[in-house]
């Protein structure tokens, strides 16, 4: 399966948290490959905590790959290599974790036909060798988003393959509004995918939204704000549950709420279980969530199947 | 060297296989499996039904101009083709081959183009050939500028995943490609062949062959894609058991990785299937130490007993309490 | 102990690859547009006599090169039906045909170029020579080519050499590549003449071959160096009826009006042809150098050639000569 992770801005928590999907999907016992096509700023490396691969990765990553400078992108066994020292012992029954990083050398490109072949090569080999493939998009509608948008539209060879979005956004209601515009806006991923040929109702079934960095108002420290305070937050919790539903991000289309996790506030970071029991740094919710989502994004029954 | 076709007396011969499942959910039966591979509308691609269903594309070639890869980091270059086909095995194994032989003797410039189109799957030398760093270079890896064959059977293969009429890229299981870089050099007059296979990471494999001197180089291709294949089926085999709950764990799920490899692996271990007869001995080597064969009967037996047990455990659970 | 057995005998055997007959050298006494016959039958038969004397040369030439053999000679006419239809054969050949008796020549063999992109195979199939030729293009790789690069099968462009890198138009990119760099041909004898041939143009998924990707194919045919799955393309059939139908594709794609012509296939060829043929027939020759034709056919020519004492170039485009005649 491919997972295309957007968002509409930076800062949405959209690389952590599908690096921590990735991680537990590979926990579960799949083979996952995470692709970082955030071309402006390659992140993946930091949250895998593989500090060499940002150099290793100059001149051979994807990049290089897909301008046709490198002729295989590098690829890297996060179990492996990971200075995590969590991930060092690779658990029993997990799957291949991998990781093909970006690199810093190009930022957004321009678009060509020679880039979508390479593209949709690298995906079909991938394909072949991995249950799931996430890949991180670059924020906004940037060239990565139209760049998988042509790969899986009907010409473009990887229409065949299972193909899920997921739209990462804060709980704002700027974030909101703008996550809607990314999917659904005039500029948006339907329409842009329409153009290219995709059917819009199909797509529009693909995309669902992970609200991420969002204030749980029954938990401390928010509930343990004053009674005034308190109910402001709550009217503004249930009117941007309005907003989301009237703009079509409302619950039914959100596939996860990740709780606002201190760890991430500090360190862009995969969350492990040790995290949670042993170290008692990170909030079981969030870990819990992050299992939520992982088993959400593989449930066929939650999604329109094609 | 005869005026057209391959150099029957090159000094060295060179390749990289890569082998995978194919993205199907069904392995391909035979009409598919020649829709398939028909990289050439006029060139007829070939069928062997025994002992294994075995179906092989006709060769393309790859013209180029760059630096040989050598250890020492001299630059020799060489201009010509590399060859490369894709195989199915049992219509559900792939394999790409790219290799290419050089002659002894080199040219002292680039010539025209139809010198190398009447030596297909040659390089040639521009100078002098240096073979042991050329070897030595080879099996160490691709680097960038120098001669990529790897990328060339890259290529092959994503050319047939594009075949969206045939293959569903549903495939029952997952399993990481290998690749098999190998080197054939001769042996000393009256020397029996011999070989090193080393396993690396990554699914990087390597072998180095010494052959006698007559034995043509599609002889050594044949050995190198049969010891890829099988070398493959192992790793996969072996990494779906690694970490296999045993005991009291969740019988269905266990089912879920055994299944597909009854279903579409375990018939396929054929060896010496099509392995020349002067090249037996270098795959006996081979089953002596590690001991393939012996290894795969292992798994294969493990497999089928987890099965049967399971099968009687999911049998004895009351019907409908799932 | 398993025994190797030779797998390959059982079911597909080696390919048999057929042979032809050949005559030393093919004539090509002209190539025109439906335009041009619509100038009416002094444009032909001005034509005709202008081509004569160096039709008659050629076949000297070739009676020079032979001991005591009497030189094969055939010629042949290609019709353009593949571009413009303007015309029906019934309409259009017997005028040309008078035309060329008229100066004196024979028209031996008669070819639609269309029969180049599509044409009858055998047990009612169609086979595709342009396309077969298209995957049979190996191309000259310039410096420098490690094995990666767009194949032409995708791209539908071929050269003699490297392009000029693309441009960029991100300013974020590597400023190597924002200079201009010059294209380079790459067995120029000190300067350049960069070619870049365009094989086929693509609308609504129906793809057209180039005049020069066909005429190459033409080539091929007639130096007999073509097979589908081992037998013969576009063998000539004969034609003794009269008159000639009222549909361009009733007609077989390769004709032979003269019953006692040599044969159709040639060691060699000439083509005498319209000064504006010049830039095709260059590109011709670059097609023709990057073509990989399979052993067999050419061995065949090799050994039959050599058994006649008649001299064969080793490569498949010096095998082509031409002549540019003033007042054509």
């Amino acid at each position: 399966m491919l997972v295309f992770a957007a968002s509409d801005k930076g800062g949405t928590g959209r690389s952590v948290t599908s690096a921590n999907l990735a991680y537990h999907h590979a926990l579960d016992g799949s083979d996952v490959c995470f692709l970082d096509f955030d071309f402006g700023s390659p992140t993946a490396a930091t949250v895998f905590d593989l500090p060499d691969v940002p150099a290793e990765a100059e001149g051979t990553g994807l990049h290089a790959y897909l301008r046709g400078a490198a002729n295989e992108p590098l690829r890297i066994d996060v179990w492996s290599r990971t200075e995590h020292l969590d991930l060092r012992d690779r658990p029993a029954g997990s799957g291949r974790l991998v990781l093909v990083p970006g690199d810093r050398s190009g930022g957004e490109f321009v678009t060509g036909e020679e880039h979508l072949h390479r593209c949709v090569d690298l995906i079909l080999r991938l394909h072949r060798e991995f249950d799931v493939i996430v890949v991180d998009l670059s924020a906004g509608r940037s060239y990565a988003v139209d760049l998988v948008l042509a790969a899986t539209s009907p010409r473009g060879g990887l229409a065949g393959l299972k193909h899920r979005w997921l739209v990462f956004h804060r709980w704002t209601r700027q974030h909101v509004a703008a996550a809607a515009e990314l999917a659904f806006g005039p500029r948006g991923i339907v329409q842009a995918g329409a153009a290219m040929g995709h059917e819009p109702d199909v797509l529009r079934a693909a995309i669902r939204f992970v609200r991420a960095a969002v204030p749980d108002l029954e938990s401390p420290p928010w509930s343990h704000v004053t009674p005034a305070q308190y109910a402001w937050m709550r009217h503004c919790d249930s009117t941007l549950e309005t907003l989301a539903s009237t703009r079509g991000v409302g619950r039914t289309w959100t596939l996860a709420s990740i709780p606002l996790e201190p760890v991430l506030q500090w360190q862009e970071r995969l969350i492990t279980i040790e995290d949670v029991y042993d170290r008692q740094i990170a909030n079981q919710a969030t870990w819990d969530a992050l299992i939520g989502l992982a088993q959400q994004l593989t449930d066929d029954t939650l999604w329109g199947e094609r | 060297m005869s005026r057209t076709g391959r150099d029957p007396h090159p000094v060295i011969a060179c390749g990289e296989v890569r082998t995978c499942l194919l993205p199907t959910r069904d392995a391909l039966d035979e009409r598919a499996a020649v829709k398939l591979l028909r990289l050439r509308p006029d060139e007829r691609v070939r069928v062997s039904r025994h002992p294994n269903r075995y179906v092989v594309s006709p060769e393309v070639l790859t013209g180029v101009d760059c630096p040989l890869p050598t250890d020492t980091g001299a630059r020799v270059r060489a201009v010509g083709t590399v060859g490369s086909h894709a195989s199915l095995v049992e219509g559900r194994v792939i394999q790409a081959t790219a290799s290419f032989s050089l002659p002894a003797v080199g040219t002292d410039r680039r010539q025209a183009w139809s010198y190398y189109l009447v030596r297909p799957g040659s390089l040639v030398p521009v100078g002098q050939l240096p073979q042991r760093a050329l070897v030595r270079g080879f099996l160490l890896g691709h680097r960038p500028g120098r001669l990529d064959v790897g990328s060339i059977a890259e290529s092959v293969l994503a050319r047939i995943s594009r075949q969206d009429r045939i293959l569903d890229h549903d495939p029952p299981l997952t399993a990481a490609d290998t690749r098999l870089r190998w080197t054939a050099v001769r042996t000393a007059a009256g020397e029996e062949p011999s070989s090193l296979f080393t396993k690396g990471e990554d699914g990087l494999r390597t072998l180095e062959l010494s052959l006698p001197s007559g034995l043509p180089p599609t002889a050594a291709v044949g050995l190198c894609e049969e010891l890829a294949l099988h070398d493959w089926l192992l790793t996969t085999v072996a990494d779906k058991l690694d970490g296999l709950p045993t005991g009291a764990a969740d019988d269905r799920a266990v089912l879920r990785v055994l299944r597909p490899l009854v279903d579409h692996l375990l018939h396929l271990w054929m060896p010496r299937a099509r392995v020349d007869r002067v090249l037996q001995t270098v795959w006996n080597q081979l089953e002596e130490t590690p001991g393939y064969s012996r290894q795969w009967t292992a798994h294969a037996q493990r497999i089928r007993d987890q099965l049967a047990l399971r099968a009687i455990h999911l049998r004895d659970e009351v019907p409908g309490r799932r | 102990m398993n025994e190797s057995v030779p797998t390959f005998r059982e079911t597909s055997a080696e390919p048999r690859v057929e042979s032809l007959p050949f005559s030393h050298l093919s004539l090509e006494i002209g190539h025109l547009y439906m335009e041009d016959f619509a100038e009416g039958p002094d444009r032909l038969r001005r034509h005709f006599d202008t081509v004569r004397p160096w039709a008659d040369a050629v076949r000297n030439d070739v009676g020079a090169h032979l001991a005591d053999a009497r030189p094969r000679v055939s010629t042949c006419f290609l019709i353009d039906d593949y571009f413009s239809r303007l015309t029906t054969p019934d309409e259009l050949l017997p005028p040309l045909i008078d035309a060329a008796a008229g100066a004196g020549l024979t028209i031996d063999y008669l070819a639609r170029e269309s029969g180049c992109a599509v044409a009858p195979g055998a047990d009612r199939t169609l086979v595709r020579p342009a396309e077969s030729v298209m995957h049979r293009l190996v191309e000259s790789p310039p410096p420098g080519s490690s094995g990666f690069r767009p194949p032409v099968s995708r791209t539908g462009w071929l050269s003699n050499g490297r392009r000029t890198p693309a441009q960029r138009s991100s300013a974020a990119l590597d400023t190597a590549g924002a200079a201009w760099q010059p294209p380079r041909e790459t067995d120029a004898r000190g300067h350049s003449v960069f070619l870049d041939i365009e094989l086929w143009s693509e609308a609504e998924g129906e793809r057209t071959w180039s005049c020069a990707f066909l005429a190459s194919v033409w080539q091929l045919v007639r130096l007999g160096l073509l097979r589908d799955n081992g037998r013969a393309l576009l063998a000539p059939t004969p034609w003794d009826d009269a008159g000639f139908p009222t549909d361009w594709d009733a007609l077989p794609p390769v004709l032979r009006l003269n019953p006692r012509a040599a044969p159709f296939t040639a060691y060699v060829t000439c083509s005498v042809l319209p000064r504006r043929f010049l830039p095709v027939e260059h590109a011709v020759r670059v097609v023709l150098d990057q073509v990989h034709v399979e052993d067999e056919p050419l061995r065949q020519v090799a050994e039959r050639s050599g058994s006649e004492g008649f001299a064969v170039p080793a490569g498949v485009a010096d095998r082509a000569s031409y002549v540019f005649p003033l007042g054509l």
